[in-house]
């Protein structure tokens, strides 16, 4: 089992992580382009029974 | 729709100045006014074809980037025999829709809600045994009158901006906590300006690939690297769904656009005519009505 499993991460939140910090580090040139694959705006709401409920509850 | 509504209201509009032609002065000012709502329309219809024509050349772009993303993993799907292994039936099947937030985009997200509602309505009734998984508000609108029940969760702000791969780990993350057995994909998938088509990509749970029946034909493989690998081809065929269905929507929506201008151009046409043709008669009323009062007169 690889530590970062182990931390509770799956891979897919593992990688990102790590493209994160890829992005960071990048030349400055690379990175104002790199910076905007780093944004995300999908909102998400569950719905129980056929009616939407407030995320969080 | 709406061109539909405009054309008839036409039709009686031009019935309404043959009958009544004392009445045309009325009607002048409401072919005016139609003729201007309609110039407005076409305006509105024609610049918002070139907003999708510039997001449109975008999306193909980035649409390139992101194919290996699907046909590496349709390809181990299909090597490994993955695709054919018996289905893990112990927990649920999840369908994702893959549609956007927007509409004025021709049928792109009825045809991905139409499949699934196909697909829905062969379950028994009152028996929820697909949970639905709705990326974009469009598919939602269209899925919660008969099938409320069947939506585990809805994801919005979509279409607003060209899906990230973070956005479709997002997706992904939330996919995974629903605990499916079994599942698929529903997306546009992109083939030209012209034409796009509603398919399917299969979603398979770790179990399933590991029972894949050739998986011996790919070296050191074990259940961690399954494991990793099996989150991994959620995140990157939603990815790559996403990607496909953003740019079958903008083209679709510059070919919806560009048929909306090109009706309301006939229709503007047509109001002309109708608009002059009821001016002279108005003109030739007006004269006939001063000579034959100035007749009177001698």
């Amino acid at each position: 089992m690889s530590y970062w499993r182990a931390a509770g991460l799956n891979y897919v939140t593992y990688s990102n992580i790590a493209a994160k910090i890829v992005r960071r580090v990048l030349k400055p040139e690379l990175q104002a382009n790199a910076i905007k694959r780093d944004e995300t705006h999908v909102k998400f709401t569950p719905w129980i029974k056929g009616k939407p409920s407030k995320p969080g509850q | 729709m709406m061109m539909i509504s405009n054309s008839t209201k036409l039709v009686c509009l031009k019935g309404a100045a043959l009958q009544q032609p004392n009445r045309s002065m009325a009607t002048l000012k409401q072919i005016q006014m139609r003729l201007k709502s309609v110039t407005n329309i076409q305006k509105i219809t024609q610049s918002m074809k070139m907003v999708s024509a510039a997001k449109y050349a975008r999306a193909e772009r980035e649409l390139r980037q992101a194919r290996p993303y699907g046909d590496g993993v349709k390809a181990f799907f299909e090597k490994s025999g993955a695709a054919e292994a018996p289905a893990d039936n112990n927990n649920g099947k999840v369908i994702v829709a893959i549609t956007s937030d927007r509409g004025l985009c021709g049928a792109v997200h009825t045809n991905v809600s139409k499949a699934i509602r196909n697909e829905l309505s062969t379950e028994l009734p009152d028996t929820v045994q697909t949970q639905v998984f709705c990326v974009g508000d469009k598919s939602r609108a269209l899925l919660q009158r008969l099938y409320s029940k069947n939506i585990a969760v809805v994801a919005n702000e979509v279409g607003r901006k060209p899906p990230t791969f973070l956005d479709a780990s997002k997706v992904a993350n939330e996919l995974v906590q629903l605990n499916f057995g079994s599942g698929k994909i529903v997306y546009n998938k992109f083939k030209s300006v012209v034409s796009y088509k509603t398919e399917e990509v299969p979603l398979l749970s770790a179990k399933t690939m590991l029972a894949a029946p050739k998986l011996q034909s790919y070296d050191s493989i074990d259940e961690g690297v399954i494991e990793s690998y099996q989150e991994f081809t959620i995140a990157s065929l939603i990815y790559y769904a996403m990607k496909q269905s953003a740019c079958s929507e903008q083209s679709s929506r510059m070919t919806a656009m560009d048929n909306a201008s090109k009706n309301a151009g006939e229709m503007i046409s047509k109001l002309t005519l109708t608009f002059n043709r009821t001016r002279q008669a108005v003109i030739t009323r007006e004269l006939i009505e001063i000579i034959s009062g100035a007749a009177a007169l001698e």
